[in-house]
């Protein structure tokens, strides 16, 4: 099976549970509550990294319960690397969706000249100081991921949305007619910090260099990577979230053969 | 510096909240009553994301399912009765107030949750409230019937 057909699966039962959460609470069920900032399934709380250190910078003061609620998202990315974003963030399902639709229509975009992980880390240093410095969550106001849900609760809710979509729509623009998927690749500050918890085990694509798997240079895997990276050109991990787009588009290309798969 | 609105029971001070809360709207997922709404960007950006209550269009009813789902500690687990909670501080316009002004209403008094002790009648059956009692949860707010709440809640008991 192809893993693109499994990961979208994986994207629209997330999509799904964003809406149903809020349309269950209020009804009164409330088993599994809260939104991609943080997340409470049963007694199990689930907090995004990013956003859970966010109190401490912010207020100077350890809260050990929200803190340890970060340790199986962060655990999650130390293992599989970031499939949060390729395979349950809402913003990523959206750009992907708009990034297919405007590469149909023609749309000509370029990928930022920078294809390491310099901005993205810039980025979220930046923003967590301004936590420090000001006491001030920034990275909530700017996790598109968060963003989405929260108001789709407040649609749910109130019947209204707030002008924080600007950003989700910012976003998709930018991404369409500036740099492509400039959003996921360099800027997101959610992504950048599950990227950071990464060691040499951590699950990557890799291509076989020789042997009976070895790569027939037929770049059909650099051309799929909406991310703009090359698998064929060494070492991606920082940048790649595992979406497997690669994996695909070389199976289908060389069969049998399997010169990329994920390893750990 | 934007101005202060009234935040779900149990919350931290003011300046401690806005660190506090990571804005992931969960308090108001767990209202019944939809009271807690999250704040917009027109309310400031610093409120951005933030629960805040309405009293005059949906007062809270003191019930505390927010608390405990809380995860950062912006709404204080250890609240755990209405009358330890401290949104704020009901004030009376006496210029606007029925009572007060010769008409004879008693809509605050008969729906405060902490009956006649956080608002009480004074000797001419004029409604006072009883800072040391009130607990700010804008039930008279949402109650008041003239035209522009003659009793609103000061958030934060601030002043």
């Amino acid at each position: 099976m192809k893993i693109a057909q499994l990961r979208r699966t994986v994207q629209l039962l997330s999509l799904a549970g964003m809406v149903a959460v809020p349309l269950l609470n209020s009804r009164g069920i409330n088993a599994v509550s809260g939104s991609f900032y943080s997340v409470e399934i049963g007694r199990l709380l689930l907090t995004d990294p990013l956003i859970a250190i966010q109190p401490l910078l912010a207020t100077m003061t350890i809260d050990a319960t929200l803190l340890a609620s970060a340790l199986i998202p962060a655990g999650l990315a130390l293992v599989l690397g970031r499939v949060f974003c390729s395979w349950v963030c809402p913003q990523n399902t959206l750009s992907e969706l708009s990034d297919a639709v405007g590469t149909r229509l023609g749309g000509r975009r370029f990928f930022a000249p920078t294809p390491g992980p310099l901005v993205r880390y810039t980025v979220l240093a930046v923003i967590l100081a301004i936590t420090l410095l000001y006491g001030f969550p920034l990275a909530s106001l700017l996790s598109a991921p968060g963003i989405i849900s929260v108001q789709t609760a407040r649609f749910i809710y109130e019947g209204t949305v707030g002008l924080e979509l600007v950003l989700i729509g910012g976003i998709i623009l930018a991404e369409l007619f500036l740099v492509r998927r400039v959003w996921c690749n360099h800027l997101c500050p959610v992504g950048s910090m599950l990227s950071l918890f990464r060691f040499k085990k951590t699950m990557r694509v890799v291509m076989a260099e020789e042997g009976e798997h070895a790569c027939i240079h037929c770049r059909e895997c650099a051309k799929a990577c909406q991310l703009g990276l090359n698998p064929m050109g060494g070492e991606i991990a920082p940048q790649c979230h595992n979406c497997g787009a690669c994996i695909d588009a070389c199976q289908e290309m060389t069969g049998e053969r399997r010169p990329l798969s994920f390893r750990f | 510096m934007s101005k202060h609105f009234l935040r779900p029971p149990a919350a931290v001070p003011e300046a401690e909240f806005l660190g506090r809360c990571i804005r992931c709207g969960k308090c108001a997922l767990a209202c019944p009553y939809r009271a807690i709404r999250i704040a917009g960007l027109l309310d400031g950006l610093e409120v951005m994301g933030t629960p805040i209550i309405r009293a005059r269009q949906s007062p809270c009813y003191l019930c505390l399912k927010c608390v405990p789902g809380c995860p950062s500690g912006a709404l204080d687990s250890r609240v755990k009765k209405r009358e330890q909670v401290r949104m704020g501080i009901a004030r009376i316009n006496r210029k606007e107030c029925l009572t007060w002004q010769g008409t004879f209403c008693r809509s605050c008094y008969d729906h405060c949750p902490l009956f006649n002790e956080a608002i009480t009648m004074d000797s001419e059956l004029r409604p006072v409230v009883n800072e040391k009692k009130c607990v700010g949860c804008g039930i008279c707010e949402h109650v008041c019937p003239a035209d522009s709440a003659a009793i609103t809640v000061i958030p934060g008991g601030a002043g």
